[in-house]
């Protein structure tokens, strides 16, 4: 009875001892990290596990992972929190796009104090890609995480079934196929084939799919500012606008809201610009669709490699954080290769490394997952957002140049390049 | 100070609850307004003081130039037709029929329904490919009317919609005011042998300029104060021609954060107003009632 | 033959004016293919588009809110109005003349110049998405002032002279003897003040996130514009049919108070 009391009791004590410190139960001086992947449901998955395997091998140093609410935009919470200073040690589902306003906040830590971080993120990443992360002031606020390269996604039947024998690699050739693919099948009088389409709303993030990815393969890996200046407002701009233009014109894209479902899954157009997300969409909706991914097409006499926008998300740690360097620790036991891998497996998110295809921990992974590959090509040549204040409204000023231009027609496309620079520039000039 | 009497207590505590009220909710927001319009806020990071950017800023946005634009070309369809048809039916229920109260209470009801059911019952009245008025037209050989996805017609259908949800109040109006005409001037104008239309435009009308007045002052305020209808029907498009101050008052306070931007904006629509209702006051009363 | 016009007119405008609202309450019971017709009958009535509204929002908790809420303002309007009407119009006090231009110019200030600078006071306070942010803003308003001011002022001194002698106080003068005398201003005080509360979206939407909290407007405007009515036509005009019943009922006995209201009240603005 006596020794019964004990035990009992010395499980209370143990337990009680437990506290704060997490399930794990360490000692008292034990350090507790809270980290904050993105509210989906494979990455939270795969938070778990990696969080699991880290606890197990640190006993001293436990990670308490807790999900964002998934009602409000991740910004929206991470803004509020460093206002309240409730921020996590450690998140991973950072938007480059929103870096300037979170530093402006004072809410992360420099990355690049760690003597290590060199090595760790130039070993990974390569090194032009890498520096697009750097922040004005020359430090690294944030280390790539993953990517979603937008390519072109292509339907290999209708494409063939139109005569398109290869796949459009330049404006000139993209319009030749249209006028073969956008037809009307039906005898009714109104096309319903289209060679693509796009959203024609002026919603400002969807123009990262048309405009800012076309852009960045256009200007040969340029972003829309310069060293904090606009500089979009070139002849690659216009080229972009200027193409877009053309396909509304000739009716290749459709100029309606499209409802009922998603074309490109209904076969009903022929390109859809995504990134690899697309391909789960496909094999669950559309598994006997034959497809094929490819660069985006570049103007004509374009020479050189493709870029593309690549839909970044970054990890961060904050500067609420009390332990920098074991923090530092569980980001970089998130980005190595291994677990680099689980991202694939789990998520099929590309990580932003540059041996995904040479380095054989992943052959298999590209083995099964051909269509990824292709992704991974595309890496090294992906580019993000720049660093400044009030992104949302600058690609809302973009979005409007947009519909005004390329979809409507209603003014050239010089002036519509020109019109977005301009009130990019007077946001810029407001937010000095 | 002297002692006060006891109903001037009463009095003060009367008026207490609302002196706090309007303290609270009109004089603080009035002043933080004009503190707010010389910062930029995004509410989470403290308040910066930034002078006059907003002002200058706002100088130069197209946006708002184009909100003005289309605020007139509301106004510009929707006040002589609320006019017009307010009067037309008034003067078809002042005169000698039946059933004056039955064709009221109908005429009035879409006053009273909510904006938003109107909005959506419109929405489906408007839609290009299958709405009701397109079928009908389709169904007489017409073409189809790109009621809110041209941007040169969009503006005007919301016109149209704002006046016939909003014409029973004003009919209700001019049928108090010609009620309100004294018999005397009629037959007096009859003894002259005076012709309707003569009537009409010399005693009728002007006898009801205090309505008209009023008219086009509410009309032209709930004109800058559109906001559900291209909220929920086209988003203020197409191209922005639906834009209206208050929907970009709305954007740039919950879509971009930019309270302070938000703040000026609504100054400066507000001081808008104010001179707009004062400018219309003046022309309209100038014209001499007999 | 002249009264045929008349009348053919006359029905025309009722035509006009009250079809459409027939039109979107049997459009609600169609099925989809079937409502672009003009007609109001259909071979295939279906409650679908009701079954998917009620699914998708919580629309009775919404019209408890807005219930709630309005006849919270309501009631707050006609008694802190009748309040300080009544403080205007019968008692003489320092700064009455102020007091009284002040509220007259409120009326002047466009709300364009306050939403802002109020959101930011809910937010400072803690008050979005409270009840309290509904209400609050609009519990006393300039304009009933003025109607009841208006309206007390014609009541006779000797009512109020006698009621003083009896050892009233100026506030059960105002319960007992005023009040029972100001039905048609306290009708159309109260009429006009919950039609406008009922339907008001705007500030609902800037304060208001939590659906649980939204009023009827707001989330049928939310279930409008966020895709949730999956491109059914039958489910939007179900959920504008719900939103126009209470207001149709209310209507169907009261309208000569509503119509009454707004006229009473639009000379004198």
């Amino acid at each position: 009875m006596l020794r019964k009391g004990c035990l009992l009791a010395g499980a209370f004590f143990v337990l009680g001892c437990g506290g704060k410190s997490g399930p794990a139960g360490g000692d008292d001086s034990g350090v507790v990290l809270t980290y904050w992947p993105a509210p989906n449901a494979q990455e939270v998955q795969l938070a778990d596990s990696l969080v699991r395997v880290w606890n197990r091998l640190h006993p001293g140093i436990q990670v308490r992972m807790q999900p964002i609410p998934v009602s409000q935009s991740t910004e929206e919470v991470l803004l509020a929190a460093i206002a309240g200073k409730t921020t996590p040690d450690v998140c991973s589902n950072i938007w480059p796009g929103s870096l300037h306003d979170f530093t402006q906040a004072g809410g992360l830590i420099a990355l690049d104090r760690f003597p290590d971080f060199d090595s760790v993120a130039a070993g990974r990443t390569p090194s032009p890609l890498l520096e697009t992360f750097r922040s004005a002031d020359g430090h690294f606020y944030q280390i790539p995480w993953k990517t979603n390269p937008v390519m072109m996604f292509y339907n290999v039947e209708l494409l063939e079934s139109a005569g398109v024998r290869e796949v459009p690699r330049t404006y000139g050739e993209f319009l030749a196929a249209g006028a073969k693919v956008s037809r009307d099948t039906s005898g009714d009088g109104q096309t319903d084939i289209w060679m693509g389409e796009r959203d024609i709303r002026p919603i400002w993030w969807q123009r990262w799919f048309d405009f800012y990815s076309f852009y960045i393969a256009a200007s040969g890996g340029r972003t829309l500012f310069d060293k904090g200046e606009v500089a979009f407002d070139t002849p690659a701009g216009v080229q972009v606008m200027g193409f877009f233009q053309e396909c509304y014109r000739r009716g290749y894209f459709p100029r309606t809201f499209y409802q009922g479902g998603d074309p490109f899954l209904l076969g009903k157009k022929a390109t859809h610009f995504a990134g690899p997300w697309q391909i789960a969409a496909m094999q669950k909706f559309a598994p006997t669709m034959r497809f094929g991914v490819a660069p985006l097409p570049v103007p004509d006499g374009y020479e050189g490699p493709v870029y593309t926008y690549g839909d970044y998300k970054n990890i961060a740690v904050f500067s609420t954080t009390r332990h920098p360097a074991e923090a530092w620790a569980f980001v970089r036991f998130l980005v190595t290769a291994q677990h680099d891998l689980l991202l694939l497996e789990l998520c099929n998110q590309m990580p932003v490394r540059g041996d995904l295809l040479s380095n054989p921990l992943f052959g298999e992974y590209f083995q099964r997952n051909p269509k990824m590959a292709q992704f991974a090509r595309q890496v090294p040549t992906t580019r993000g957002m720049d660093v400044v204040p009030d992104l949302k409204e600058i690609f809302d000023g973009i979005a409007q140049a947009y519909e005004r231009s390329a979809v409507y027609g209603a003014i050239p496309p010089e002036q519509a390049v020109a019109d977005a620079a301009r009130r990019a520039r007077a946001i810029i000039e407001w937010n000095k | 100070m002297r002692k006060l009497r006891s109903s001037e207590k009463t009095a003060y505590g009367l008026i207490l609850p609302y002196v706090l009220f309007f303290l609270a909710f009109a004089a603080y927001p009035l002043v933080f307004s004009l503190v707010l319009m010389f910062h930029r806020w995004n509410i989470v990071t403290p308040m910066e003081w930034i002078g006059l950017k907003n002002f200058s800023r706002l100088a130069g946005d197209p946006l708002f130039f184009k909100s003005l634009g289309n605020t007139l070309v509301f106004l510009g369809f929707h006040i002589p037709l609320q006019v017009t048809v307010a009067l037309a039916f008034a003067l078809l229920l002042n005169s000698r029929i039946r059933g004056r109260g039955f064709f009221r209470a109908v005429y009035f009801f879409p006053v009273v329904v909510s904006g938003v059911a109107v909005t959506i019952l419109w929405q489906q009245l408007y839609a290009f490919d299958n709405g009701v008025l397109n079928s009908i037209l389709t169904s007489f050989g017409m073409p189809r009317v790109p009621w809110l996805v041209d941007s040169s017609v969009a503006m005007a259908s919301i016109a149209l919609m704002a006046t016939w949800k909003n014409v029973g109040i004003y009919i209700v109006l001019f049928l108090a005011g010609l009620q309100n005409i004294s018999r005397e001037l009629y037959e007096a104008a009859e003894l002259d042998g005076a012709s309707p239309w003569q009537v009409f435009f010399s005693i009728t009308l002007p006898m009801l300029n205090p309505t008209i007045i009023v008219i086009v002052v509410l009309s032209t305020i709930g004109g800058f104060s559109l906001f559900i209808e291209p909220y929920v029907l086209t988003g203020g498009g197409p191209m922005q021609s639906t834009l209206s101050g208050m929907l970009y008052i709305y954007n740039q306070a919950f879509y971009f954060n930019h309270m302070g931007y938000a703040a000026t904006l609504g100054f400066v629509y507000a001081m808008i107003i104010l001179a707009v209702v004062l400018l219309q006051r003046k022309l309209i009363e100038s014209e001499p009632v007999q | 033959m002249k009264n045929l016009w008349k009348y053919a007119g006359l029905l025309l405008g009722a035509v006009v004016f009250g079809y459409p609202f027939l039109w979107m309450i049997a459009g609600s019971f169609k099925p989809e293919m079937e409502i672009a017709r003009l007609g109001l009958w259909s071979d295939h009535f279906t409650a679908q588009g009701y079954t998917l509204v009620i699914s998708k929002i919580p629309i009775a908790r919404a019209f408890v809110n807005s219930i709630l809420v309005s006849l919270c303002v309501t009631g707050s309007v006609v008694l802190f109005g009748s309040m300080v009407g009544y403080a205007l119009a019968r008692l003489r006090f320092g700064g009455r003349r102020v007091l009284y231009l002040v509220i007259l110019f409120t009326m002047m200030i466009p709300f364009q110049i306050v939403l802002i600078p109020q959101y930011i006071l809910m937010v400072k306070l803690g008050w979005t998405d409270t009840y309290l942010a509904l209400v609050a803003p609009t519990m006393m308003s300039a304009f009933s002032i003025v109607l009841f001011r208006q309206f007390f002022m014609a009541i006779p001194q000797a009512l109020i002279d006698a009621a003083r002698i009896d050892g009233c106080s100026e506030l059960r003068i105002l319960f007992t003897v005023v009040w029972p005398l100001s039905r048609p201003v306290i009708v159309t005080v109260a009429v006009l003040t919950f039609m406008t509360s009922w339907n008001e979206v705007l500030w609902p939407l800037m304060v208001v996130r939590e659906r649980s909290l939204m009023t009827m407007p707001q989330i049928v405007t939310l279930f409008t514009i966020g895709g949730e009515a999956e491109s059914q036509l039958g489910a939007l005009l179900a959920a504008a049919t719900l939103l126009s019943l209470p207001v149709i009922i209310a209507y169907a006995f009261f309208q000569r108070y509503f119509i009454e209201s707004m006229a009473s009240s639009g000379l004198k603005g």
